[in-house]
């Protein structure tokens, strides 16, 4: 079976802009900017640059810059071990981001996190390893945000496999009865690791598991930068006005399988379901929007070799940052110690 | 799905010799999901403390499942489960009830996982009576213990498996190894300079210590625990009280695994006054595992480490 598309007839990828407050150009460059850094970042992970396993989020771009674009720099996120796409969307800084992943001294955590990056400056809590882990923890910046009553909003990243947690559906209960200002992305790629959802799942549709938590749904097609900002923006909205959190199924694929570590990873899901969502690329559809609106082609093709520049500049960053002194290693444990 | 992938073969033999034997995990060979249909290899949601739980219920009622954890780390998701459940129910209904239930996991390689997946958990399970902990420091022990472990009556075992003894094992040996008897530690080489006990991953490190130690002239005994509990106390307090000097390596933290076997032998009668305070570790500091390997580097028991703190304690006599 066929990974299933957007079930939700009323959100179709070919519905017009609904949201009047995405800069299309912005997105792009932004979504242009994740493909190249990944591309990148993979590359480099195969030269033996990039230490650690990498998690690529070819394919799902439209999701991170979706919502990052409905946030504010008040709002807080948490995001997980696929996790380079939301820190650019969110604009974390490129070059220490990239340091990190090489290992470096400059990097944005010394070193200490590789891929699991927390960032203070773009309010990245945690981008956590374990599975369903971060879901709980993004309840506690809504907490932060009802108690100080500062309008923002917390927002936190998931593929459907978080789903299978308990941590995940406690929080889910504790979000809705506590009308936390929470927004649950799920990026439903339709695999968790080498096992496919419905092979565990009684249900694809990960929306009708939240909507038995009684939590609002949005379901979108992940593929659609314009339908995932609109519903982003909506359950920003509610969130915002006290009205209590916001699950979205972002229906999407990746365009490359899973996790790389020294070698590229073999491809071992169905070659026509790959090939009909490559058919889909998120850039592509909204490059097709943006032409259709009469955007020059130069323009978006110069975003294309600037995204490229802009990342080369990030790997000799990377590639001239020290490797951090091995004392290092015992810095940190607590606040207060050295 | 191991990261040290004969184990899967010998489980596979497993599966194939007992029809009790369930296997849990995350993600399961689509070989033996057809060999042995899918209630006995079940592929299950990223829900840790369930499939334990369920684990459990199954081990009480008359199967024998193994849950492959997949890293050390997700041990800290089923806690409740494993420790207030599983490991307290024979003791809880008086012997009335087993759990015989194996939990495997992937400690610490180099991989560069981070602070979260990099760890040697296996000392916090030294603390939670009920649960047997193996830490082969070969792969052939390690299948050794995993047919032990699947095979045995009394009750839940954890089984680390170092992702590094990939690196050296040898498949046929492995294979073909027979059950090993849980709490007999195996003495990788004699010698009366000084005991070393080495656990896990650090087996292999502080074989070369021992070679290039040999070479000098200068010969450890060094003894592979190769279960934590239950430990093989008679063993390793027979040779410190002939050697009279000890080191304990691994790589996970001294407050772990070492710690407490330190404390364990100065109990044994007549070894605190053999030591005499000729005691040395080599381990990982006391922090979470960092992601560069340049940070990470220190956190290895390396062979220089383990020659440097034997040759301290022979130089100290
Ligand atoms: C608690 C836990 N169990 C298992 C794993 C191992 N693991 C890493 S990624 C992954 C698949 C997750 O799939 P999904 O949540 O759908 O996200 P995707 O990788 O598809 O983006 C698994 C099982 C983990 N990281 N955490």
């Amino acid at each position: 079976m066929a990974l299933a598309l957007p079930a939700d007839p009323a959100v179709s990828p070919m519905d017009p802009p609904q949201d009047g407050g995405l800069d299309l150009v912005a997105a792009y460059k932004a979504m242009v900017l994740i493909r190249a850094y990944e591309e990148r970042i993979l590359q480099a992970r195969t030269d033996r640059e990039v230490i650690g396993p990498v998690h690529p989020y070819i394919g799902q771009e439209a999701v991170a810059v979706g919502v990052c674009a409905a946030l504010q720099p008040r709002d807080h996120l948490v995001s997980h071990y696929r996790g380079h796409g939301h820190a650019l969307a969110r604009g974390v800084d490129l070059d220490a981001l990239t340091a990190e992943l090489f290992g470096r001294a400059d990097g944005l955590c010394g070193g200490k996190a590789a891929a699991l990056v927390s960032d203070p400056a773009t309010h990245l809590l945690l981008s956590s390893g374990i599975v369903g882990a971060g879901i709980p923890v993004a309840a506690g910046a809504a907490m932060t945000s009802q108690v100080r009553r500062d309008g923002a909003v917390a927002v936190v990243f998931f593929g459907e496999g978080a789903l299978g947690a308990g941590v995940v559906h406690e929080t889910l209960t504790l979000a809705v009865a506590q009308r936390l200002p929470l927004i649950l992305v799920c990026e439903n790629n339709g695999y968790q690791g080498a096992t496919r959802t419905e092979e565990v799942y009684p249900e694809t549709s990960v929306a009708r598991i939240a909507e038995g938590h009684r939590m609002p749904v949005h379901r979108v097609d992940g593929n659609d930068t314009l339908a995932v900002h609109a519903a982003a923006a909506a359950s920003v909205a509610v969130a915002r006005a006290g009205q209590g959190p916001a699950f979205i199924e972002a229906s999407t694929y990746l365009t490359r399988f899973h996790l790389q570590f020294d070698r590229p990873s073999g491809e071992r899901r169905p070659a026509e379901e790959l090939d009909g969502w490559l058919a889909r690329d998120p850039l592509d559809a909204l490059r097709g929007h943006l032409l259709a609106a009469g955007t020059a082609p130069d323009l978006l093709d110069a975003l294309h070799s600037e995204a490229e520049r802009r990342v080369e500049a990030a790997v000799a960053f990377a590639r001239t940052s020290p490797w951090p002194a091995p004392e290092l290693a015992l810095t940190n444990l607590w606040a207060g110690t050295p | 799905m191991n990261e040290l992938a004969v184990l899967d073969l010998v489980l596979e033999q497993e599966l194939d010799r007992n029809p009790d034997l369930v296997f849990l995990a995350t993600s399961t060979p689509p070989s033996w999901r057809t060999r042995f249909g899918a209630e006995r290899v079940r592929t299950c949601p990223i829900s840790e403390p369930a499939m334990v739980g369920a684990a459990l219920g199954a081990a009480m009622t008359g199967l024998r499942p193994v849950v492959d954890l997949n890293r050390a780390s997700f041990a800290f998701l089923v806690m409740d489960q494993l420790v207030n459940h599983a490991a307290r129910i024979h003791y809880l209904s008086d012997g009335s009830y087993r759990a015989p239930m194996v939990l495997t996991s992937a400690t610490r390689g180099p991989q560069q996982l981070g602070p979260q997946n990099e760890q040697c958990p296996y000392g916090v399970f030294m603390q939670t009576p009920g649960v047997r902990v193996a830490v082969p420091g070969s792969a052939t022990d390690a299948c050794a213990l995993l047919r032990t472990a699947v095979r045995d009556e009394q009750g839940p075992v954890l089984l680390f498996i170092a992702p590094g003894l990939a690196d050296h094992c040898d498949l046929r040996a492995a294979l073909a190894a027979e059950p090993q008897p849980f709490g007999v530690a195996h003495r990788v080489r004699e010698g009366d300079a000084a005991t070393v006990v080495a656990i896990g991953s650090a087996v292999h490190a502080a074989t070369r210590a021992g070679d290039e130690l040999a070479a000098e002239g200068v010969h450890v005994e060094l003894l592979d625990p190769r279960t934590l509990v239950p430990l093989d106390l008679p063993a390793l307090a027979a040779s410190v009280l002939r050697t009279g000097r000890l080191v304990l390596v691994d790589d996970g933290p001294r407050s772990g695994a070492p710690a407490q076997i330190l404390a364990a032998l100065l109990d044994v009668p007549g070894v605190a006054l053999a030591l005499g305070g000729r005691i040395a570790h080599v381990s990982a500091p006391e922090v979470p595992v960092p992601s560069s390997p340049v940070l990470e580097a220190q956190y290895w028991a390396t062979p220089e480490r383990v020659t440097a703190a034997v040759r301290r304690l022979t130089a100290a006599a």
